[in-house]
């Protein structure tokens, strides 16, 4: 989860949803955000910051339903595993409030940009 | 994504304790057992643990690599049981006496403690390393 420091907000795909008329490349143009956007492009990330967050919602998923199915088999008497199940559980609560936190910022950074005098 | 660290040396460890305590269950279950179908009193089944590597995700080999405990095996205790005169016994010889199986219950109680202390020690881990994720979440806040 570390590349959410290194990758530059202004570059990330939703940014470019939220303004369609505007594609990445003038986004990352110099002329727009002048160093800024020269830096990032030397070390781009191969995956879009979009890709990262689907990404990650897909592995919060895989770990609710995982637990889900832990607990299921342990209702079911399949195996006597309460343990596993319950540590699945916490895990995916775990990830889910990671996930939130992520969304969080997310928010909190379009808050911002959009409070930005012009 | 592995967001809780370690957890799945703990998992090993709860199993592994679980194991034991089912044999417990087991020896005390069979303390009066004196027909096995292997012919004989019961014979008190112990269990020893063994250390297993846990499988380590591409993404972090920089991390030393964690081990995990399982059940090694599972083995008979082949002390000979205590013999009891009763000749109303149906398995008793002809002189009276039955063999008894060689479980003590002395020493079960204290292998059900130590397993459950046990149990309850990693459970603590598990708790505890939750605990930091989540604070680890409340950076910023």
């Amino acid at each position: 989860m570390t590349p959410i420091g290194t990758i530059n907000p202004l570059s990330a795909s939703p940014l470019t949803r939220l303004e369609p008329s505007m594609s990445p490349s003038e986004i990352s143009s110099p002329g727009l955000l002048g160093g800024a956007a020269s830096t990032t492009s030397t070390t781009a990330p191969t995956d879009s910051f979009g890709a990262m967050l689907d990404g990650l919602v897909g592995g919060v998923a895989a770990k609710q339903s995982a637990a889900a199915a832990q607990t299921n088999a342990v209702l079911m008497g399949d195996t006597g595993q309460l343990h596993q199940s319950v540590i699945a559980m916490q895990e995916s609560q775990v990830a889910f409030s990671l996930m939130v936190e992520v969304r969080n910022k997310l928010v909190e950074s379009y808050q911002e940009l959009m409070r930005m005098q012009v | 994504m592995n967001l809780i660290s370690g957890i799945d040396v703990t998992a090993g460890a709860l199993n592994a304790q679980k194991v034991r305590l089912d044999i417990v269950a087991q020896n005390i279950a069979n303390a009066e057992t004196t027909r096995t179908p292997e012919g004989g009193p019961y014979q008190r089944q112990v269990v020893s643990f063994e250390t297993e590597l846990v499988k380590q995700l591409p993404g972090e080999a920089g991390q030393t690599a964690l081990q995990t405990v399982k059940v090694g095996g599972i083995s008979s205790d082949t002390t000979p049981g205590q013999q009891v005169y009763n000749p109303q016994h149906p398995d008793a010889g002809p002189d009276g006496m039955v063999t008894m199986p060689n479980v003590n219950l002395a020493f079960e109680m204290v292998d059900l403690i130590t397993a459950s202390r046990a149990y309850e020690a990693n459970l603590s881990v598990v708790k505890n390393a939750r605990q930091m994720a989540e604070k680890a979440l409340e950076i910023g806040k």
